[in-house]
Parts: structure tokens; sequence; C-alpha cells
């Protein structure tokens, strides 16, 4: 008993040390020590990369909900903030991304219209992904007489908020199941491989969840982000700003100053989600919810102050008087 | 270099005898010129830096940057020139040749070009006309094969009338700019032209090369942008000194020419610090726009704004022989060659502020680098420059004079020519404007 709480006491001192070390990341930044965004980005997903881990080292299944919490809470204040930042997908992205640079192969890009089409679609996308768990429920009609309703969706075999969560799930996890790969003690998974073998049946499901990680990770290699376009997740995030009453929603936005712009393009081209509307629109605050505030186009922009990231109406970073682009990334 | 022998379509055959006498003659008397402007440039600023000589010297268009460019040929590098700011220089300086612009800004020539094309033409293309008919610029002669983007009409056929002479490729540019179906349409003319200049320099271009093309141009950009930042306080250096440095980037060489103006910059800095300025800070802020003003000719008007009476100091410029020639870095994002090339694509064609392109909106990059400008430069009086012939920017004239009333800053229309012959016209309506931007600033 006393040794579980002194392994409470060192996790939370480890999440705190994570925590202090994110604090002080932000403080780098912020005095504009840190010359290169995307190394910070790439911190402080690390950062949430380890402090994810910790929590759910808990147990698997209550750090869920603690997570649901925080993500909504951070969804109302800080729009995509979480995609670009802290999810651990989008590290594994990016991970492969540095690696594709480092192979100098080029990246493809979506067409236009399959990527506006997927931007629209993502709703539709993540309503089958959340219904797939309640049909497949309830063709299992045994389990229907064992337990409630209630009970079943939100704690039995096919969690639908667990789908929405799944890519949340970081590469390496304190717990091992089918879906998990046990290199050298360290268990690996995947997003939404567990929820592939438990809904066809672990043969099949095997095969499919390889190509699933197969597809999604070669995807994922040659297309910037490809997974983020339609994410679940993400368009959940985003869904809380579509309100047009919350004007001030998302807290976190990117601001364009319209005059200063000549519009050169290299916001839109360096934009690993392919957001348009930063080149697109006139001036002002950035309307769409498929940018994740990775702040790329921030500090790729070269004119001074064109491009600015505002925490509500204080700047937290704007685009410098750009002199020297990055050598490794 | 072109077969002698082939049929000239445009330009007239003349006697060696008498290309000579007149390129003599235009070139002793332009030589004249240009040492009178740096002398008056001088005169204007008592404590003009020391790191402007360099300048100076790179201004002589028939003194040390031609005979340092003979002597690269000599070692079997290639020269490729370009009229307009739209050619690559990137791929150019990655193939390990020179890139130089070659347009000419010399009075006396553009009588010349009035026996080619008609005296309505654009004085620049006429004067270039004529340059290369007494084959006067050193530029112009030493370049193996020119880039010629067709941009206005002036600059589409003045590339078909020097093809008598020299190897030209035509870039065809879209004039709208800002829809996709244009950068792809340009970006394969930038690959082209890629290819080209490979084939034509024997060199590969290679992904190394073009990097180190892009970092050099990139730091030329850092040490061009800290100057124009500098001009943004107090004048701490004459319009006309700066118009010069941005100037001499055109045929100077790129890695000398940063340091230089690095340079140049600290020694600015410690101006700042003297609070040595080089006219009362309440002289009247003037930026020009339009037409591009070449070196050594065509410096009448910031002559005639720096020192008429009152005094006027021009602190900045929307022109392509001006700040337009380095404000804009290409953005890479990823070091691929694809990357680049599509960077140094978009660079060239989407920043533009050209006249000659329209967009959704018409040209409102142009209207909001004027805006911008304005009011980061606190501009106080803009002269509107353009040269008889020069449709495009004329007829956007209009728009620019409406958008600038709606903020309050007075624009002046000046039209004038390739001639010496109205400066004293021009000195009164120069005058007059700055006289009423006293008067407002006063108020």
């Amino acid at each position: 008993m006393s040794l579980e709480i002194l392994g409470d006491v060192l996790r939370l001192t480890v999440l705190a040390g994570l925590g202090a070390a994110g604090v002080l990341a932000v403080l780098i930044w912020k005095r504009n020590l840190a010359t290169r965004v995307t190394f910070l980005r790439f911190v402080i997903q690390l950062v949430a990369f380890a402090a994810i881990f910790y929590i759910f080292s808990y147990s698997a299944l209550i750090p869920m909900l603690y997570e649901l919490i925080v993500l909504f809470a951070l969804t109302i204040f800080l729009g995509r903030f979480f995609c670009g930042w802290l999810c651990p997908l989008g590290l594994i992205l990016d991970i492969e991304t540095l690696a594709r640079r480092a192979l100098k192969i080029r990246h493809r890009i979506l067409p236009d219209k399959l990527n506006i089409a997927l931007h629209k679609g993502r709703y539709l996308i993540a309503l089958v992904f959340l219904l797939t768990p309640v049909i497949l429920w309830m063709l299992d009609p045994q389990e229907i007489m064992v337990s409630p309703l209630m009970a079943k969706l939100l704690a039995g075999h096919y969690r639908p908020y667990g789908i929405l969560l799944d890519p949340m799930i970081p590469f390496i996890v304190p717990w091992s199941n089918t879906a998990t790969l046990n290199v050298v003690g360290v268990n690996f998974s995947y997003p939404y491989a567990q929820n592939i073998i438990t809904f066809t049946g672990t043969e099949i499901g095997v095969i499919f969840a390889v190509a699933f990680v197969a597809t999604t990770l070669v995807g994922g290699f040659l297309v910037r982000r490809v997974w983020c376009r339609f994410c679940p997740t993400g368009c959940s995030i985003a869904s809380v700003n579509q309100f047009k009453r919350l004007g001030s929603v998302p807290l976190l936005h990117i601001d364009k100053d319209e005059e200063k712009c000549t519009k050169c393009g290299v916001c839109k081209r360096v934009c690993p989600l392919q957001v348009n509307e930063v080149y697109d629109q006139k001036g002002g605050k950035i309307k769409t919810s498929q940018c994740m505030l990775c702040a790329r186009c921030v500090e790729m922009c070269p004119y001074e102050g064109t491009l600015k990231l505002k925490l509500g109406s204080k700047t937290v970073f704007k685009s410098r008087n750009w002199l020297k682009p990055s050598n490794i990334e | 270099m072109k077969n002698e022998t082939v049929e000239r379509k445009f330009l007239p055959e003349m006697p060696r005898k008498e290309i000579d006498e007149l390129k003599n003659t235009v070139k002793t008397a332009s030589q004249k010129i240009m040492a009178d402007n740096i002398e008056r440039m001088k005169k204007a600023d008592p404590h003009r830096p020391e790191a402007m000589k360099y300048f100076d010297e790179m201004a002589d268009l028939f003194g040390k940057r031609p005979k340092e460019i003979a002597a690269e040929k000599e070692k079997g590098k290639k020269v490729i020139g370009y009229f307009c700011l739209f050619a690559p220089t990137e791929l150019i300086l990655a193939a390990d040749a020179i890139p130089v612009r070659v347009n000419s800004g010399w009075y006396d020539t553009s009588k010349l070009g009035d026996r080619v094309v008609p005296v309505e033409v654009c004085p620049v293309i006429r004067s270039t006309i004529g340059a290369k008919m007494i084959e006067l610029s050193p530029f112009l002669e030493q370049s193996d094969a020119l880039i010629s983007v067709l941009t206005c009409d002036g600059m589409t056929k003045l590339s078909e009338i020097l093809s008598d002479v020299k190897t030209i490729w035509g870039m065809n540019v879209p004039r709208i700019k800002d829809s996709t179906q244009s950068l792809r349409f340009w970006s394969d003319e930038v690959r082209h032209m890629k290819t080209q200049i490979e084939q034509f320099t024997g060199n590969k271009i290679t992904r190394k090369k073009l990097k180190e093309a892009v970092e050099a141009t990139h730091r030329a950009t850092k040490a061009f942008r800290r100057l124009q930042d500098l001009r943004k306080g107090n004048p701490v250096i004459m319009g006309r000194d700066a118009m010069l440095v941005n100037q001499t980037f055109l045929w100077d060489d790129k890695q000398r020419w940063t340091e230089k103006t690095e340079a140049l910059c600290d020694a600015l800095d410690k101006r700042v610090q003297r609070k040595d300025w080089v006219c009362p800070p309440e002289t009247p802020r003037v930026m020009v726009t339009g037409t591009p003003m070449f070196w050594p000719d065509n410096w009448k008007l910031p002559t005639l704004v720096e020192e008429g009476n009152p005094q006027g100091v021009i602190v900045a410029d929307e022109q392509c022989s001006g700040e337009r020639v380095l404000n804009d870095p290409v953005g890479v994002d990823e070091w691929s060659m694809d990357d680049m090339l599509n960077a140094i694509s978009e660079r060239y064609l989407m920043a533009s502020t050209c006249p000659c392109f329209t967009s959704k909106d018409g040209n409102e990059d142009r209207i909001n680098w004027l805006l911008n400008k304005v009011k980061e430069w606190k501009i106080q009086g803009v002269i509107y420059y353009v040269v008889r012939g020069c449709m495009l920017y004329a007829m956007e004239y209009t728009r620019v004079k409406k958008t600038l009333d709606k903020i309050n800053v007075p624009v002046y229309y000046l039209d004038t020519e390739y001639t010496r012959e109205d400066v004293g016209q021009m000195k009164t309506r120069v005058e007059a404007f700055l006289e009423m931007l006293n008067a407002r600033i006063d108020m």
C-alpha cells in the first residue's frame, strides 16, 4: 500500500517536472529567446507526450475521462491548439515529416478539392466512427442481456467516446493488450488498432489493424499531417468553435494584417494542413476550424507583424522580419 | 552569339564608324553626368558615410564592375542579363553565372531608339534599344543571354527587337496572379528556365548550389531590409544614396554587396546615436512610386526633390528599380529541389506588385504596399512618377489617388520623358508640391 502511494508521488513529481519544463519552454518563447517556433512546438509535443504517458500509467480507463474534460476545457479557450501542440498522434506524424525531410523526399499535396471535401466531410467521418461501435454492439445481443445500455456504452468494449479520444493514446503505452506490441519491455500501441481488433475479431482484426497502421503511417510520411485533416478528435474540438455567437472563441487564433501582406503565398505553401484561409482571407481573425494553430505560417511569414498568433487581444507570437529559414526541419 | 549574317528584322545596320563615334560621345557625356550626380549627392550630405564610397565606385557603369565581369567571363563564367525583376536570379547564381539587369537609363540613347520604334513607346524601351544599337551598355554587351519576362507591352516587343543580335529567353508571365492555374503555369516556366540555364552554362543546378544561392539572396535581403528600416526614423541617409545602394545590387557581386551594405548600416546606426540627421527632421518625407528610375541619367526627380527649395527627403519608394528588388525573400519550407523551385516561382509571381498584374481585387497588393509604407515610414506626400508611354502605371493612378485620399496623404502625378529639357519645369512643379507639404506640416 505504502509502495503504491510512493509510486503515485513519484509519478506526480515527474508530471510536475514535465509541467515546469513546459512552462519554461513557454517563457523562453515569450521572451523571444527561442528563434524557431517549430522547434519549440516539438519540445512541447514531447513534454505532452510524456505527460499523457504518465496519466495513462494510473489506469487505462479513468484518465480517458479526465482527458476528455481537459480536452474540452482547452477547446473552449484555445481552439485546435491541442492538435498542433499536444496530440501524440500529431507528434508521430511530425516525426515522420522530420524523417522525410532528412531523406530529402518531397511531400505530396492533396488536391485542394479533396482536402476541402475531407474537411467538410469530417463530421460524416466522425459519425461513422461513432456509430460503428453502437451498431456493432447492437449486433451483439448477448451483451445487451448482461448489463444496462448506458453502462455498456460507457464502459464496455465499444466505447464511443473512446473512439473520439483514440488519437490521444500515445505511441508508447504502459499497458498491454491484444493490440499492443511488446518490444524489449516497452508496449507500443497505435490509435484505433485496439478498436479494429475488438470490432472484427482477433484473427482478421490483426490483419486489418496492421493494414490500417501501415496505411496511415505511409500516408503521413508522404502527405504532411494527413490524419489531422479528418480526425474525429480534431473535428469534435473544432465543433465548439463553430458557434457564431461566441465571437471571441477560440481565444487563441491567427490574426492577419492586410496592409502588410503582399500575398506572397508562403503561408499557403508551408501549412501542413493546406489551409487556404490564411492566404485567402483579407485580414483580421482567421476564421477556420481547419487550422491547428501550429504557427508554421507565422514563423515563415517574411513580413514583420503581418501574421500574429493571438491569445484574446494579446499577441503571443508574430511574424518577424524574417531572416533565416530553418535548416533541419 | 548570333550569326551576324542573318537578316535583322528590326535593328538597322549601322556603319562601324558611326557606332563608335556615337558610343564615344554618349559615353563621355554619361561619365560626366555620373560624376556630377555623385558629386551632388556628396554635397547634399556633408557627413556622408565612408561606406558610400564603395557604392559610388560601383555606380560607375564604365568602371570597375564591367572589368570584373570581363575577367570572370575570361575564366569561363557566363553572364545572363535580364530586363524585369521576374527573372529568377537564384537559378542564375546557382548555375555559376552572373546575373545583371540591363535596362538602360541613358537619355541620349532614347533618341536613337526612335529610329526603330515610335516616340510613343516607353522611353525605357527606346533607350535600351538605342544602347544596344551603339553598343553602349557594358552589361548588355557582356551578357551571353537575356531573360526577358513578357510583363508590359514594351518588354514583350523589346525582347523581339533585341533577338536580332542576342540570345533571348522569353518567360511568359500570367496576368492574373492569384489563381492556382497561373501559378502552375509560371512554375512550369521557371522549371523550363532552369533547364535552359543548365544547358546554356553547362553547369547543373544541384540542390546544394541552389540552396546556397537562395541563402546568399536571403542575406542580401536581410541587409537590404536593415537599410530600409533605418529610413523609418529621422532621415540619416539621403534618399538618393539609398536608391543608389538598392540599384547597385542589380549588377554587383551579391556577397560583396551584402557586406558593404551591412557596413553602411553600421555607420548609419552610429549616426542615429549621434542624432546626426542629413536634413532637419521636419523636412517633408516623400515616397516615390511608379515607373522605374534607372541610373545614371534618369536621376532627375530624386535630385530635384532633395535639392529643391524647400527641400524634401525620399524615405521610401515602390519601384522595381528600387525597393522591390530585394523586398521579398524566397520562403523555403523544405530544402528539397521541388520545394525550392516552388518557393522561387511563388516569390517572383505572387509577391510582386508590378502593375502588369491584376487579380480578384485588382492589383491590391500594390495598394497595400503603398498604404503600409505610408504608415510605417510616416510618409507625408507621394510623388507618382510616370514616364510618357508607361501605360500600366499611368492607368493605376486613379485608384492609388483614391486610396491615398482616404487616408489624407497628398499624391502628385508627375509625368515626364527621358529628356533634360523639362528639368526647369519639373523643378517648379516639385517645389510647389514640397511647399504644399511644408504648409501641411506646419498646420
